[in-house]
């Protein structure tokens, strides 16, 4: 169980996060989306103690990161952004270290070791040095590094990022595994599409604030059935705005002197009629999308633009 | 305690798949040490040196002590030199020659009377075993001088008168010596030739300690190699993410510091014994002492080492902390002993290069490996080197509660 009341994390005047709340179930993956720099590894490195919140709480199966940390962390399993493995050191030694830190102690850890050997599919190499291994093999070790202790509380921060798209798919298997066996799981992840076939909750993080957070549905209703038409050229906001009065349910989610993002139903049927009213309104299109309703749609919805921009 | 041990052993792993890295690291002082054995020519094992004979009196008599000098293994050892004694004061004062020995005017007549005489011997204190030969012979020859003319004084001044014995003089002598040398037993007075031994200050070279500081200067650029490679390899880890991943862990910080630690007093107590009982052929020190030298050698490398640690901890970057070591290294090596041992450096930088950790430290061994220190020098010297490691490891462990891994 993972409880984040109005998490504030400052560098300087920055606000890396700023008002988080959250929680995250036994048994139930949460997903926390935004674009790079929006605050998602600070939140992880919060709860994981790494940095010290400026603010709010964060708990831990109970124990709050701060005053009780050690205990907190006892629960904990970390799946960082970046690998952290040592690569001059076998598969097997990797684990035997990680394990060791967590407090186990053989023949327990040996044998734990074994089953997440099997898992990860690295039985055969478990002596070679990390460092001769391919990047979805690390990317596994890494993982399975992170769930050697069978921790009740998993924090995955991109756990896929750069990996080919069958390690991807193992990967989130063993995620999925981890929760049926009642881990609370957060996950970050850049794979919108990832996310919302993993998660059963989700929130959108942007500029350290959580704009929306909920199931898949519950999102998707924010949305409405609207398509969102997304125009590439030059716009006079005010020209825009009385141009497109005219036109039925449709409505402005973002503009700029470059970009305009329409949400509106049957986005294609009308497609025509909009491009009429953006001519009569002298705007210059040069590139259009159309993007169905999905989580994508959503994101740029509520934060203007794409999760990877 | 188990979780130091935890780390240590993924330390002393990380080690063992780079063996080429340790090597680099204990090999470099080896040859170096090596280098400078031969440029220095102190690694013969036969001492030669050379005795300055001020002979003011110039009888057979004193012409036979000094010759005596250049006969048998003395003279393989021992070059004989005939100087004034102004002049053999002079070299003995810059170093040159292991010692003077002053004959006296009227010292053959005065052994031949058998009145009371002497000799003087200035020693070279920068030398040990030379000088001491010196003294030995010089004591043995000056008794036998001695108990000669007590035994044989007729024959012998005979001899002296000038021109060559006749053959009856010589049988007659044969016969003296022959009953004397029954009759004496017991009866001999104490020796009345007095040999007067001085020591004075030079500014010179002991060539006799130098392979034992060549020793322990190599031991030392071992530790300071060691050190700089080994504090580095932090960065390495937090380059590979492995300290985020260890902080997210239950395992207290000084668990991680004191598995470091413990790792490079494992690799350190094996430079120690290797390097000590290498070194005990050229050192000739009891096992006690080599067993006290081994741990302080443990315990002052693994300060170093800590010192090192804590310097790149405090570094920027990575390169930052690559050329901050180097940086810190050198220097260290140089004015602290490590490279020339002090005693090849003029006195004003050995006594600034004795105020460096390891110039301290090196100090410190050879006072335990040479020296008389009593039990509360011992006591004190060791306590030093405990407090600055713990000194050094609370640094560490601050360091990466709070800035070095965020």
């Amino acid at each position: 169980m993972i409880e984040v009341r109005k998490l504030v994390k400052t560098f300087g005047d920055l606000a890396a996060v700023n008002d988080a709340s959250f929680n995250v179930r036994p048994g139930e993956i949460f997903g926390l989306l935004g674009p790079n720099g929006a605050g998602k590894t600070t939140t992880i490195n919060c709860i994981s103690g790494l940095l010290a919140p400026s603010g709010g709480s964060v708990r831990v199966m109970g124990h709050d990161v701060r005053g009780d940390g050690r205990a907190a962390r006892s629960s904990l399993g970390v799946v960082p952004q970046e690998l952290a493995l040592y690569e001059d050191l076998s598969a097997r030694e990797n684990l035997d270290y990680w394990g060791g830190v967590q407090g186990m102690r053989n023949p327990k850890l040996r044998t734990r070791i074994d089953e997440v050997l099997s898992l990860a599919g690295l039985e055969e190499r478990a002596r070679e040095p990390v460092k001769r291994f391919s990047g979805g093999m690390k990317r596994r070790l890494n993982f399975v590094c992170g769930i050697l202790h069978r921790p009740r509380v998993l924090l995955l921060d991109e756990p896929t990022a750069g990996v080919d798209p069958q390690s991807r798919a193992y990967l989130l298997d063993l995620v999925r595994q981890e929760a049926r066996g009642g881990a609370s799981v957060l996950y970050t992840s850049h794979y919108l599409q990832e996310a919302e076939d993993l998660c059963d909750r989700l929130a959108i993080i942007d500029h350290g604030r959580i704009i929306a957070q909920g199931t898949l549905a519950e999102l998707r209703a924010i949305l409405g059935e609207r398509d969102l038409l997304r125009f590439q050229g030059v716009f006079s906001a005010e020209a825009v705005y009385e141009a497109l009065r005219a036109e039925e349910g449709i409505e402005i989610a973002e503009i700029s002197e470059t970009l305009l993002v329409l949400a509106l139903p049957e986005a294609s049927r009308r497609l025509p009629a909009v491009f009429a009213a953006l001519s009569a309104a002298g705007a210059e299109v040069r590139g259009t999308s159309l993007i169905q309703p999905s989580l994508e749609s959503l994101f740029i919805k509520l934060t203007g633009r794409e999760l990877r921009e | 305690m188990r979780l130091a041990w935890v780390c240590a052993v993924k330390d002393l792993r990380r080690l063992r798949r780079d063996p080429a890295q340790l090597l680099v690291w204990i090999g470099i002082p080896a040859f170096v040490a090596l280098l400078m054995m031969l440029l220095f020519g102190r690694g013969e094992v036969t001492p030669k040196g050379l005795l300055l004979v001020a002979d003011e009196d110039e009888s057979l008599v004193s012409s036979l002590l000094s010759g005596a000098f250049g006969q048998g293994p003395l003279g393989g050892m021992l070059t004989v030199e005939r100087v004034a004694l102004a002049g053999g004061r002079e070299r003995i004062g810059r170093g040159q020659g292991s010692a003077l020995l002053h004959i006296p005017k009227g010292f053959g007549a005065a052994v031949l009377a058998g009145t009371p005489t002497q000799l003087k011997l200035v020693t070279n204190p920068a030398q040990r075993i030379l000088p001491e030969i010196v003294t030995e012979t010089v004591s043995i020859l000056t008794e036998a001088a001695f108990y000669a003319q007590v035994l044989a004084g007729d024959q012998l001044r005979g001899f002296t008168r000038g021109g060559a014995p006749s053959d009856l003089e010589v049988a007659e002598s044969a016969v003296a010596f022959n009953r004397l040398g029954r009759a004496v037993g017991g009866y001999l007075d104490p020796p009345r030739i007095e040999l007067v031994t001085e020591v004075v200050e030079t500014g010179g070279v002991d060539t006799g300690r130098l392979p034992a500081a060549f020793l322990r200067s190599m031991l030392f650029m071992a530790i300071l190699f060691l050190g700089m490679g080994f504090s580095t390899e932090i960065w390495k880890e937090k380059r590979q993410g492995a300290l985020v991943r260890y902080l997210s862990t239950p395992a207290p910080v000084r668990s991680f510091v004191a598995g470091r630690i413990l790792a490079m007093t494992l690799v350190l107590a094996a430079v120690a014994v290797s390097g000590l009982s290498a070194g005990a052929l050229v050192l000739q020190v009891s096992a006690a002492r080599l067993l006290v030298a081994f741990l302080f050698l443990t315990i002052s490398g693994v300060g170093i080492y800590m010192l090192f640690q804590v310097a790149v901890m405090f570094a920027p970057t990575e390169r930052a902390a690559a050329v901050l070591a180097n940086l810190l290294m050198f220097p260290l090596a140089m004015t602290g002993g490590s490279f020339f041992p002090f005693e090849l450096m003029p006195d004003w930088m050995a006594s600034l290069g004795r105020l460096t950790p390891n110039g301290w430290s090196l100090t410190q061994l050879g006072v335990l490996l040479e020296g008389r220190p009593g039990p509360l020098d011992v006591v004190l010297v060791f306590g030093g080197a405990i407090t600055f490691v713990a000194l050094m490891s609370w640094l560490a462990v601050g360091r990466l509660r709070r800035g070095f891994v965020q």
